[in-house]
């Protein structure tokens, strides 16, 4: 998220400053919009009542593609059932007549559930794919209102609901729309600040990782598709009564693209971007009457230069703060004994074993029986030649594959095999061969997002601003400061992480796996990249989490390092397990030189 | 009646295929799916039509003109909307280059063509019968396609270069193949498939800027539910979807017949999302 | 927006001045524009009447301003597309009323617009002047300020319908439309009227306009044995399609219906104009040649009067022309005759009684107004299109 305005402060705690900071667009929107009237000019009215309707609805849906990351096209179709949905109702053509402000919250109801039923697909099937049913269903719901002309009238359409006093007047109903406006800015603010907002990015843009810090994606996108349905929907209602009157063809496929480029041009992860872009496109049209024509060709012109030239969007062009340059030739300097801030020492004797375990992709057998115990307080090193299986062990254990034979123990209980989501509860953390960050996002909303599973507040205390929430954020703050600290990476945090260095990255990995106070720790190649002296660092730093209690499982290519640190360590090769034992034994041991270490 | 919906449903289902296999030429070169496919199949008609219609060109010469178009449209699209995103890190950036590409040759095409549907010439010369040309030349442009592409990649070095290029990038590259040269022309030659199918098709669905998204959508259908790459996949899927298509059109009526199509196609792709004769996606860690 | 509000602080400023002298208030009212707000569908499915239309309405602007306006007053037509789309309809609406304050609208010219502009322009207290069909797009008590000078679906269908039930003597008849509020809201219509002139409806269906293929639709409706099709939609290729689609099938039944069957932009896209036989559109009395082949007076000297302005009539049509003319002389008229304010312009509307415009002859009460007669509405002969006007359909008297 490089939206300055939702970006943490280094303090641990939040400032009222700060808050105000983060809630910029909601300010911005009321205080602009309650002056606008002074202006006296009704038409302007018109259009900023129509810019603040969309924006409700794109408020919703940036949760979905600006966050989320899916790329859901045909929004419009939740329009339209919000819009249909609150006229019938307020008119008791089928049902009786209920007050508009009824209609409006039913139909929320109702978007809700189809925002579910439209969003379904984006869990199982490929973007492109995902894109093209939203656009289908679109279409079906067009055809639907052609079609059921019993209730919608078909072709010959409703006429939209008309609020009651003070709402009736077209300034009485600008101001309505206003407040809805501002409270959904003010609503999506709080989860992109929260760790909902957080884990959408990192669904996004580092699946894999958000999976392994215990990110359940389903549970997440369908509270999603819950909120951003029930917002269009809502929008939906709003927009019936600007227009009076609604037939199937208001409903077009160039409103869908406003809505989609909107949140692209002003930029993904950010609040503000995505209003200033809705605002923009719903005017843009209305400055010469010829550009109403050009509109959509005009969209369209944006969206490309945005994607070839600007791909952050306005949201980027703001971030002034991510302009600053950093200081070169930066050293990391790890404190380890800030490690027992946040990860006090225990005794427990935990234990995880793999059990005789044998996966093979197509005919390649690519673990075959292998067998290791890891100890708490213990540096278990995993050592081998490239392809005998180290990964792809470290990925059994953490449940993204399923071993076709044998199992993961931890203590006595058996590790579900196919759900990597659940190792996090289980306090296993791991990071990975090539780093998996939200590049988007600041150092500090990295590391946070590994404690995810910490977290109480619920999606809807998180969407008020409740108590509860604002004591997770603080907690996961302060905790992602210490482990900052610990790793030496604390100067960093404000910093955007695809700044970092290669090493940097690897350093925040394993802070953000230190979030969940580890019983066992999964580190595959951390040193790969990383110069002599962070090599030695970054042992010692291993060691002294050791000591406080983790075991470590340490899959490495740097000899000196293994032989160094580990308290055990377990040959692989061709999938199978050649030796294991002390370092001395195995340094020694004759088939593990022939087959890798050499003379 | 009978022969109503199968000539007709025939003749789309192959225009359909047409475009599901422009759209495989392009991912095989790519492995981006672009939203341009169905928008080529709709130039084709329209240039077509403002070649031989508006500037009274000849037939044959327009035809030659309009696939030359559609290479250069899918030059354009690989230049301008794939390349530079190919390199970025971000993998669905491509659908929102392309997907913006297309709406703009779309919108382009309403405001300077027409935003209603304008007739098509009769391409030869002789008259309506019960088979009519505007049925059979479809398929027959289908099949040429099919021939010539197997022919091409079994029979031709460049063919195997194009196969190479898709099985697998980092070794054809490292083999010294030009991967970009390769990939332009996989392009141009998906763009003159593109052209090709909508031309051939042109009397049947009319010059129309709304051709587009009716054949990014319905074109896409058999890839998806064929299997991605796979271009026999494409062509059955595609010939059963223009059947099923006039079959309910003709049972219950326009509106039912495409939201029945709708619904079959989000069905099948949630039970089986890599398609019938597609391969379930690599591993992912 | 920034620029509109340095517009306003200076037109406010100058105002002021004006005001504070009192010297040139007089001439700035006399010499401040009659501003006609205009709403057409120029692009879009359902232009054809908005092209056709605006020709009309040029013509007409043109020669008032050139006779000095009225009152000396200058018109200034201020024109906004709306691309056959109900949305943007709105926002030039409101543009219109609010922003140029506009003394009276002429339009939407299309139903689908005019369903949601005109409750909106009726809010704004502002005059408006409409030729859509729908019926419900008057009531003098929700929209006290909008009159319609062209037919009522009601009219019009009726005129056909008997046509096709008693003249034409078909016992089951095919209605179909296109999906606009148009198309959709004819067949609604029509359907229960068909059925207490007791002819059964053997098919009714709405199919987009777009579709490129009606064949199953036209199979459909041979099967039922229809032996009359009656197609209700503005859209010139939706028309031509059934009329192709007809010849291809070598189905010998009339097509009854639209007015749009007999435009030139129709004529345009048939196959082959041997198809254009046994089309029978809703034309008016004064569009029509008489038994004795002849137009009335007033049309002829229109139609000299088009043609030395050099303006197209082959692909469109006259009635849709002369609509677009009467329609500003009628509101030049009132402003003339009563004032600008928009009580006074309404006014002037509800005392019309028979006056005589090129297209028909309008009457409006403060009980009624939909302004055009029944009487002139009449059924005509789609290929026999001369010089924009039509002979009567054969057995066509009353």
């Amino acid at each position: 998220m490089n939206d300055g305005a939702t970006g943490p402060l280094a303090s641990a705690g939040r400032t009222r400053f700060g808050r105000l900071e983060a809630h910029l667009p909601s300010v911005l929107l009321a205080a602009v919009g309650a002056a606008l009237p002074l202006i006296g000019d009704a038409y302007l009215g018109v259009i900023a009542t129509r810019a603040a309707i969309y924006w409700v609805l794109v408020s919703g849906l940036n949760l979905v593609v600006g966050f989320a990351g899916q790329i859901a096209i045909g929004w419009v179709a939740l329009l339209t059932l919000g819009a249909y949905a609150t006229s019938v109702l307020s008119a008791g053509t089928v049902l009786p007549e209920v007050s508009p402000f009824l209609a409006l919250l039913a139909a929320g109801l109702l978007g809700a559930i189809f925002g579910v039923i439209i969003g379904l697909p984006a869990l199982r099937l490929r973007t492109f794919y995902f894109a093209m049913t939203t656009l289908g269903f679109a279409t079906i719901v067009t055809q639907v209102a052609l079609a059921w002309k019993s209730v919608t009238g078909g072709g010959v359409g409703v006429p939209g609901p008309v609020f009651a006093w003070p709402f009736a007047s077209p300034w009485g109903f600008y101001y309505f729309c206003l407040g809805l406006a501002v409270i959904a800015t003010w609503m999506t603010t709080n989860i992109a600040a929260s760790r909902f907002g957080r884990s959408l990015v990192a669904i996004r843009d580092a699946e894999v990782a958000a999976e392994a810090v215990g990110i359940h994606k389903p549970s997440l996108l369908v509270t999603v598709f819950l909120f951003s349905g029930a917002v269009a929907a809502i929008a939906g209602g709003l927009f019936a009564s600007l227009q009076s009157y609604i037939t199937p063809d208001a409903f077009t496929f160039d409103l869908s693209v406003l809505f989609f480029i909107a949140i692209l041009i002003g930029g993904r992860g950010s609040i503000l971007g995505p209003l200033l872009g809705t605002i923009i496109l719903t005017a843009l049209p209305e400055f010469a009457a010829p550009l109403v024509a050009w509109s959509t060709f005009l969209y369209a012109v944006l969206l490309l230069v945005i994607v070839l030239a600007v791909p952050g969007g306005i949201a980027d062009l703001l971030d002034y703060k991510n302009r600053r340059p950093l200081q070169r030739h930066r050293e990391i300097r790890p404190q380890p004994a800030l490690l027992a801030h946040i990860m006090p020492h225990s005794e427990q004797a935990n234990l995880l074993r793999l059990e005789h375990l044998t996966l093979s992709f197509g005919g390649v057998r690519a673990i075959d029986g292998v067998e290791l115990e890891i100890k708490a307080g213990e540096v278990h090193g995993l050592i081998g030649p490239n392809g005998s299986g180290k990964t792809t062990t470290l990925n059994v254990i953490c449940g993204y594959y399923p071993p076709q034979h044998g199992l993961v123990r931890l203590n006595d209980k058996v590790l579900g095999p196919a759900a990597p989501h659940t190792r996090a509860r289980h306090r296993i953390a791991r990071t990975f061969q090539t780093p998996r960050l939200v590049g988007a996002a600041s150092v500090l909303e990295n590391v946070m997002i590994g404690g995810t599973t910490a977290g109480r507040a619920s999606f809807v205390e998180a969407l008020l601003s409740l108590p509860r929430q604002h004591r997770d954020e603080q907690q996961a703050r302060a905790a992602a400061m210490a482990a900052l600290a610990a790793v030496g990476l604390d100067q960093l945090a404000l910093v955007r992480a695809d700044r970092l260095q290669h090493s940097e990255l690897r350093f925040v990995e394993i802070a953000r796996a230190l979030m969940s106070r580890p019983l066992f720790l999964l580190l595959d190649e951390p040193a790969a990249g990383l110069t002599v002296d962070e090599i030695k660092r970054l042992g010692a730093l291993i060691v002294t989490i050791s000591r406080q209690g983790t075991g470590v499982l340490l899959v490495e290519h740097h000899a000196d390092m293994i032989f160094d640190i580990c308290d055990r360590v377990t040959v692989l090769n061709l999938g199978k397990v050649l030796a294991s034992g002390t370092p001395a034994e195995i340094r020694g041991h004759r088939e593990v030189i022939n087959a890798y270490l050499g003379a | 009646m009978l022969l109503s919906i199968v000539s007709y449903g025939l003749a789309l289902g192959a225009v359909y295929a047409l475009i599901g296999i422009t759209y495989n030429v392009m991912f095989a070169a790519s492995r981006v799916f672009s939203f341009t496919a169905g928008t080529v199949g709709m130039l084709g008609g329209v240039i077509g039509a403002l070649l031989i219609n508006r500037l009274g060109l000849p037939v044959a010469l327009g035809f030659l003109l309009t696939l030359g178009a559609g290479a250069g449209l899918g030059i354009i699209t690989e230049m301008v909307t794939v390349r530079p995103v190919l390199k970025s890190l971000d993998q669905h950036l491509y659908v929102l280059s392309t997907l913006a590409f297309a709406l703009m040759l779309q919108q382009l095409t309403a405001i300077e063509w027409s935003t209603e549907p304008q007739p098509f010439p009769r391409l030869l010369p002789f008259g309506p019968g019960i088979f009519d040309q505007q049925f059979w030349l479809p398929m027959l442009a289908c099949g040429v396609t099919i021939a010539g592409l197997e022919w091409l990649y079994r029979h031709t070095l460049v063919g195997r270069a194009f196969l190479a290029i898709a099985e697998d990038n980092y070794a054809a590259r490292a083999l010294g193949l030009p991967e970009q040269g390769l990939r332009i022309a996989s392009y141009a030659l998906a763009g003159m498939i593109g052209t090709l199918a909508g031309f051939s098709s042109g009397e049947m669905m009319l010059a129309y800027f709304g051709n587009g998204p009716l054949l990014n959508f319905y074109g896409f259908v058999p890839v998806a539910l064929g299997g991605m790459g796979s271009n026999r996949g494409a062509v059955a899927g595609g010939l059963a979807l223009g059947l099923f298509q006039q079959t309910a059109n003709f049972l219950v009526g326009g509106i039912f017949a495409s939201v029945a199509i709708f619904v079959v196609f989000i069905i099948v792709l949630l039970v089986r999302p890599e398609g019938f004769a597609g391969a379930a996606p690599a591993r992912r860690v | 927006m920034s620029l509109s509000r340095r517009q306003a602080l200076l037109g406010s400023a100058a105002g002021t001045a004006a005001l504070a002298t009192g010297l040139y208030r007089p001439a700035i009212a006399a010499s401040e524009p009659i501003r006609i707000g205009y709403l057409p569908a120029l692009t879009g499915p359902s232009s054809s009447t908005g092209i056709g239309i605006n020709r009309g309405t040029e013509l007409a602007v043109k020669e008032i301003n050139d006779a000095g306006g009225i009152n000396g007053r200058q018109i200034e037509l201020i024109v906004r597309d709306t691309q056959s789309d109900p949305t943007k309809a709105v926002n030039a609406a409101t543009e219109l009323t609010r922003r140029h304050k506009v003394h009276v609208i002429w339009g939407p010219l299309n139903s689908g617009e005019a369903l949601a502009a005109t409750p909106l322009i009726a809010r704004d207290g502002i005059p408006q002047m409409h030729p859509c069909w729908v019926d419900t797009l008057t009531d003098v008590k929700k929209y006290p300020l909008a009159f319609r000078n062209a037919p009522t679906n009601q009219q019009i269908g009726g005129a056909a319908n008997h046509y096709v039930v008693n003249i034409l003597k078909a016992k089951k008849v095919a209605v179909i439309s296109d999906t606009t509020g148009y198309g959709t809201a004819s067949l609604n219509a029509y359907v229960p009227m068909l059925k207490t002139l007791a002819a059964e409806v053997a098919y009714e269906g709405s199919v987009e306009s777009n579709n490129p293929d009606l064949k199953p639709e036209l199979l459909r409706m041979q099967s039922a044995g229809a032996q009359a099709i009656m197609p209700w939609s503005v859209n010139a290729g939706f028309l031509s399609r059934i009329i192709n689609t007809r010849a291809e099938m070598n189905w010998d039944i009339p097509i009854v219906g639209q007015t749009t069957l007999g435009s030139g932009q129709t004529k345009a896209l048939l196959k082959k104009p041997e198809y254009w036989e046994k089309v029978y559109p809703n034309n008016f009395r004064n569009c029509s040649y008489s038994a004795g082949g002849a137009l009335p007076p007033r049309t002829v000297e229109f139609v000299e009067r088009i043609r030395k302005a050099n303006i197209e009539m082959s692909d469109t049509l006259l009635w849709w022309i002369a609509l677009g003319y009467d329609g500003p002389r009628l509101m030049a008229e009132a402003i003339k005759a009563a004032g600008s304010a928009p009580e006074e312009i309404a006014g002037y509307w509800n005392k019309v009684k028979g006056w005589p415009g090129v297209y028909g002859s309008i009457t409006w009460t403060p009980d009624l107004h939909d302004g055009f007669q029944n009487e002139e509405i009449v059924m005509c002969q789609a290929n026999s299109l001369r010089d924009g006007a039509f002979t009567l359909a054969p057995g066509y008297t009353g």
